[in-house]
């Protein structure tokens, strides 16, 4: 599903910063990955890229057989918005937007009718268990819930490959617990490519394999 | 200080296209109010500065108003014990014929004996300025020029430089070289000396004078002077100090002035806005930095203190960068003005270098500064009150709170209170007009968040309607921040308001004018001695009136004579002409009396008839007695009627013919009024006139169309510089919207990038943004047009009771309200153009970065 | 007396005079004709001695301050026509017009006018009328040679000190021929005029100077006035000197 084949990434500045060098990972369909490691090892710079919020300084990238390394700005939204899902650490819903509408707005995007969104939309936040906040704004809700808006978003279009940066790093752990609970069970049921960075042991632990990067490079890759 | 360079410094250095647009909000205004205000002190000084230099050693002028008097009043003065010496003088203004050489200003003073040379100061040692003395006044040609001019144009003493003159282009002969300095400098060189008796010949004078500069015995007092030669001469004439000659001018400079004072308050105050928005949001976006801050024990006042230091060191920077680009401005300005005023009041004037007030300046810089600390005062309150550990929190958002609105709207119902309590009641007119105007400008400013809730929700629809997405992000965005889409909203509006307020005023001045035109300018053909209608260094003899009688294709001819008397301190304008004949021919829209009565007693000489705008000015009504001072003493003569005339800004006031010449002494004649006969075209009667008389005289012959086209292109000037206010006011709108839309938009990266990770397309963002500044402008132009048609109700009342008296009819100017509305919209696309695209060119990684 | 140089005729004659009064008297007297005409060449030479000359006529009737006396400008080209009429009074300052034919009309030479240049000459305005001796003070100062001669010197103060520019001025008295040869007007303490007459030549008894010197010490030249066809007492018409004659004669 997804391929890095011998990615470098550096970024220019005072001093030349290597994020990546000459990393090359291969994810198949339907595997939950994590991603751990210190900070400044690599890992949302690894996710950046394979999310096409990012180009790679050289090596190439392929996202369900689309190189993104070599497609347009717009191909490359395209790609975001049909075959990936985002999952942030500070959940980045939009605060003007109620629950059902921040979880619409993907399918707006891709210029879906106002009632087919609003279907969909439902559905969602059926599956994250929300159907009853509907309405709210995200600051009228918890951190917990405001990450299962963030997670029904991204699901918006049942993307097969969705990435988590960090998804309990802003949450007490009980709400971290029920949140990748909830990945887990989106992963066995929608058999989606999970990809989590995080530095929470328990969701490595809960990952079929676990990366674990430094200096930019893959230290260490177990699939239990 | 320390708290400035570390926190201050990086922040202006990361916000540079915001800051530098702050700074312009402030400049902006600051710009209108120097180079107005200086292009008027310089353009005043430089009429003072000439009548200096051209005074000689003058300790006191008899002046008539502007048209000159009888030759007889300098013996009478020069009889008068106190004085000294008393001689005469013409000023006339002579075209050279010469490309880019301009004209040149004739000083006409008494060549007998060296008195001229001496007082003027244009000898120079040994060398003799005049080649011959009697020569110079036996042969009327001859004339004395600067050094500066014949360097300028290579010409020596003996040498010939033709002038426009009365009897057409005529040859003169250099007799004589001024040295520089002195007289010499005035007009910038282009000045020449002639003989006083040559000059009345060549300039068509009669036997009369412009004026007599007096000098008094050795211990007579000014004032004594005064009193002597007023005793011996009457009261019709004006026995003034040279200095106090210049005075006369700043009525007509005033007119400028008010407007432009009115205009540039206008300008600041939409600076504030803008400076107000940029703080706010500097506020906003450094909450983290100042929780951090008052978490490591910075004390509320040093917070507060900080953004106040800021806004006093943008102040400076924009009141400096305005006031040298509004000293740069003003001198174009002043030029224009000065064009305008000799154009319009046949002065010769040349304003050679702008004086810079320092009272103006200081004014100027202080407004600045004040407008950029009132700007910065709420939202440093707001930075003091920030709340350690809640700053610290990520995601805060703006709201109004409902008691801020509610004291907002009390405070908006106040303001219009005062402004109806003033409409209605008031006192003087000028206070009762400001205080009006600005109460309805605070009013309108402090209603503008509620009326941009209320439009934005109502527009939420209609632009999902066109981009449903787009529309939505859009309309939400503007209801996320209402203080940065009102100040934005207010800034804009309040431009948009102004330029229905002056397009109105201008589009009301054209109609009435027009209208004005119809009913009084319907002569064939006009015939001057000069292609301006204003000159007043010609003029012609009154037998040429009869010559063009006795054609065989000619009706009927009016003599008119126009000349400015002094009236309560202004100069106002003394039409005389035939009134038998003008009533017959002329029909006036009359405001008070009885038509044909009117015309009978003036055209009797025992009446006067006033314009409106000269009974609106010195508050004058049917029947009240005017006093108008003459060479032959004051004329106390009833208001026999009064009508709508718009011969002069100032006011013109009707006599006939006969009671002029009887009381100035004058013949000579300043127009002619032609009525062709039936059936004979303009262009033959035009044709007709110069073939019989265009080699004698200097003539010309102008049809209605063209007098009228003339008239138009007169107020297009007066215009002129309102035009340019209206662009400035409109470019401190079009910063005011780059600036709330890059600063929305900075506040927003974050929004937009999750946007686009979501899979929002780059148009898809861009549309976004151009829909939110497209809400903007909507928003503004409704309110706007809405505020301009109040605002536009105040000027033209200021025009009645303060400028020009003149009685505009309110009508809205709809076609300059649709032509902002595309206009507006343009532009507010056109600034949103910019910061879209730096929206989507963002990195989208950093824009997803926690920091 | 005569003290204008126009005019100027004094005729030579012996006797003794004990008081200024009377020697200026005398020197009036001998001076009187009925009316005169002459023509004059003027010279006026500027600081580098640059002449321009012009030439007039000149006629008078009437003497002792009581005359008139019309100058009319012959030559050059660009002054001819240009007149002069100078009405004088016994009792108060002359009345002054000049013509300019070109512009076919009189100005006035107003009071306050006299004290300037005539035409860039060293003469002033004041320089040409004649006034009778009866408005002045005389003082007699001195007795001293002057060019060989015997001469007195009196000083003069106008009795109205308000129509003249001049405070007082010395005069030289030629004891021979009561004729003046010298007179230096000041301005309180400053020397301001000079004038002096030489090449007396008598015309019909009448003692007159044919060269008349004028230097203004406020300027660096001065001014020559030479007489030609000089002739007294001819029958010359009152209607001539009027500004009605001048205009038509112009």
């Amino acid at each position: 599903m997804i391929h890095l084949n011998e990615v470098s990434k550096q970024f220019a500045g005072k001093k030349q910063v290597t994020a990546l060098d000459n990393l090359s990972l291969h994810v198949p369909k339907g595997e939950m990955t994590s991603i751990v490691g210190p900070s400044g090892s690599g890992k949302s710079t690894l996710l950046n890229l394979i999310g096409g919020l990012d180009k790679p300084t050289s090596g190439t990238i392929t996202l369900d057989g689309t190189r993104l390394d070599q497609v347009s700005d717009d191909d490359l939204t395209r790609v975001r918005r049909d075959k990936i899902g985002f999952i942030f650490q500070f959940f980045h819903l939009l605060p003007t937007l109620t629950c059902l509408q921040n979880v619409a707005l993907p399918l707006h995007l891709r210029g879906w009718s106002q009632a087919k969104c609003d279907e969909r939309a439902r559905e969602l936040l059926d599956l994250v268990r929300l159907e009853k906040r509907l309405t709210h704004l995200p600051d009228e809700l918890s951190g917990g819930e405001r990450q299962r808006v963030a997670i029904a978003r991204a699901l918006s279009v049942y993307p097969p490959v969705l990435l988590a940066d960090e998804p309990t790093g802003n949450l007490d752990s009980a709400t971290g617990a029920e949140i990748l609970r909830l990945i887990c069970d989106l992963h066995a049921r929608l058999n989606a490519t999970i990809l989590v960075v995080t530095h929470d042991a328990a969701v490595a632990r809960s990952c079929q394999r676990g990366i674990r990067l430094c200096d930019g490079r893959i230290v260490e890759d177990i699939r239990q | 200080m320390m708290l400035f360079r570390l926190l201050t410094l990086p922040y202006v250095r990361k916000h540079k296209l915001r800051t530098a647009l702050t700074v312009a909000g402030v400049a902006l205004g600051v710009i209108i109010f120097v180079a107005m205000r200086t292009a008027n002190d310089s353009v005043l000084y430089g009429f003072q500065k000439t009548v200096d230099r051209i005074t000689g050693k003058a300790q006191l002028q008899i002046t008539s108003g502007d048209g000159g008097f009888p030759e007889e009043i300098l013996e009478r003065a020069q009889a008068v014990p106190e004085v000294e010496v008393a001689v005469p003088v013409i000023e006339a203004n002579a075209g050279t014929g010469k490309q880019g050489q301009g004209n040149l200003f004739i000083l006409a003073v008494d060549m007998t004996g060296d008195r001229s040379l001496r007082d003027y100061d244009l000898e120079s040692g040994e060398e003799a300025v005049i080649d011959d003395p009697l020569v110079f006044l036996a042969q009327p040609d001859s004339i004395m020029i600067t050094r500066e001019y014949a360097a300028q144009n290579g010409i020596t003493s003996g040498s010939k430089i033709a002038l426009e003159t009365m009897q057409g282009r005529k040859q003169f002969t250099v007799r004589g070289i001024m040295k520089p300095g002195g007289l010499a400098g005035a007009f910038g060189g282009n000045l020449a000396i002639m003989d006083i008796y040559a000059a009345q010949n060549v300039f068509g004078r009669g036997r009369t004078f412009d004026r007599i500069d007096l000098s008094l015995k050795p211990g007579v007092s000014i004032d004594q002077g005064r009193a002597a030669v007023e005793r011996a001469l009457g009261n019709g004439l004006d026995v003034e100090t040279p200095a106090s000659r210049g005075k006369q001018f700043e009525s007509i400079t005033k007119i400028f002035s008010i407007g432009a004072t009115l205009n540039s308050l206008f300008a600041l105050l939409i600076g504030l806005f803008i400076i107000y928005n940029t703080f706010a949001v500097a506020v906003a976006q450094r909450r983290p930095e100042i929780g951090v801050l008052r978490s490591l024990g910075a004390t509320r006042r040093q917070v507060r203190g900080l953004l106040l230091i800021e806004s006093v060191v943008l102040g400076i920077a924009g009141s400096a960068i305005g006031i040298v680009l509004g000293l740069a401005m003003a001198r174009g300005m002043a030029r224009y003005i000065g064009t305008y005023i000799s154009d319009l009041y046949g002065l010769a004037q040349h304003t050679e270098e702008i004086t810079a007030d320092p009272f103006t300046l200081s004014m100027a810089f202080a407004a600045g500064l004040v407008t950029s600390v009132i700007a910065a005062c709420i939202p440093a309150q707001k930075a003091a009150q920030v709340d350690p550990v809640s700053a610290l929190r990520k995601g805060s958002h703006e709201s109004f709170q409902e008691s801020e609105s509610r004291k907002r709207i009390l405070g908006a119902f106040t303001f219009a209170s005062i402004a109806l309590i003033f409409w209605f009641w008031g006192g003087k007119s000028g206070f009762r007009l400001l205080t009006g105007y600005l109460s309805v400008v605070a009013a309108a400013v402090l209603l503008t968040p509620a009326f941009v809730r209320l439009l934005v929700r109502w527009m939420r629809p209609v632009l999902r309607l066109i981009l449903p997405v787009e529309g939505a992000l859009a309309a939400d965005s503007l209801m996320q921040a209402p203080k940065r889409t009102s100040a934005t909203v207010a800034a804009l509006m309040l431009s948009i308001s102004l330029v229905i307020g002056l397009g109105g005023v201008a589009n009301a001045s054209y109609a009435s004018i027009t209208d004005w035109m119809n009913a009084a300018i319907n002569p064939d053909l006009f015939v001057g001695p000069s292609e301006q209608i204003s000159e007043r260094s010609f003029r012609f003899s009154a037998s040429l009136g009869d010559e063009m009688r006795a054609m065989d294709f000619v009706e009927e001819v009016q003599s008119v004579r126009t000349t400015r008397v002094r009236f309560d301190s202004t100069l106002v304008m003394v039409v005389a002409t035939d009134m038998e004949s003008l009533s017959r021919r002329a029909h006036p829209k009359v405001i008070a009396g009885d038509a044909r009565a009117m015309f009978r007693d003036a055209a009797a000489g025992k009446a006067v008839i006033l314009a409106d705008n000269l009974a609106m000015m010195h508050n004058l009504k049917l029947g009240d007695t005017v006093e108008i001072p003459s060479p032959a003493g004051i004329l106390k003569l009833p208001v026999a009627g009064i009508i709508l005339d718009y011969s002069d800004q100032q006011g013109a006031l009707l006599m006939d013919r006969t009671l002029y010449i009887r009381n100035w002494g004058d013949d000579t004649v300043n127009v002619f009024r032609v009525y062709l006969k039936h059936g004979v075209a303009p262009e033959a009667g035009k044709r007709g006139i110069l073939e019989k008389l265009g080699d004698r005289s200097r003539l010309f012959v102008m049809t209605n169309a063209q007098v009228r086209a003339y008239i138009t292109k007169v107020i297009d000037q007066w215009f002129g510089l309102t035009y340019m206010q209206i662009f400035v006011a409109v470019l401190v709108a079009v910063l005011g919207i780059v600036n709330s839309l890059t600063v929305s938009i900075t506040d927003r990266r974050r929004e937009l990038g999750v946007l686009q990770a979501v899979g929002g397309l780059r148009r898809q963002v861009r549309q976004a943004i151009w829909m939110e500044a497209a809400g903007i402008g909507a928003v503004s132009i409704l309110l706007g047009l809405a505020l301009g048609a109040i605002i536009l109700a105040y000027y033209l009342g200021v025009i009645r009771d303060e400028v020009a008296g003149i009685r505009l009819e309110y009508t809205y100017p709809f076609g300059i309200a649709a032509l902002m509305i595309p206009f507006m919209m343009a532009v507010a696309w056109a600034s949103a153009l910019g910061p879209g695209e730096s929206a989507v060119r963002a990195s989208l990684v950093e824009a997803l970065e926690y920091e | 007396m005569s003290r204008a140089w126009l005019g100027l005729i004094l005729s030579a004659a012996t006797g003794f005079a004990q008081d200024a009064r009377q020697i200026m008297q005398q020197a009036q007297d001998r001076a009187k004709s009925a009316s005169q005409r002459y023509e004059g060449t003027l010279q006026v030479l500027d600081g580098k001695s640059k002449i321009t000359e012009k030439r007039w006529t000149y006629q008078r009737t009437g003497a002792a301050g009581d005359s008139k006396a019309v100058l009319r400008f012959t030559a050059p080209a660009e002054v001819k026509g240009v007149a002069l009429l100078v009405v004088n009074h016994p009792d108060r300052a002359s009345d002054q017009w000049m013509w300019t034919p070109s512009l076919q009309r009189e100005r006035r030479i107003a009071f306050q006018d006299r004290s300037t240049r005539f035409f860039g000459t060293d003469f002033s305005f004041e320089d040409l009328e004649e006034r009778d001796v009866s408005q002045f003070d005389y003082q007699l100062a001195d007795e001293e040679q002057l060019g060989g001669a015997a001469v007195w010197k009196v000083i003069s103060r106008p009795k109205k000190t308000k129509s003249s520019q001049y405070s007082h001025a010395h005069l030289w008295v030629d004891k021979q021929r009561f004729v003046i040869v010298k007179i230096e007007s000041f301005k309180d303490a400053r020397l301001i005029r000079r004038i002096v007459y030489r090449d007396f030549r008598q015309v019909q008894g009448i003692w007159t100077p044919f060269v008349v010197e004028v230097e203004d010490t406020n300027r660096k030249g001065r001014t020559m006035l030479k007489t030609d066809k000089l002739e007294y007492n001819l029958p010359l018409k009152e209607e001539n000197f009027t500004l009605q004659a001048l205009r038509r004669e112009s």
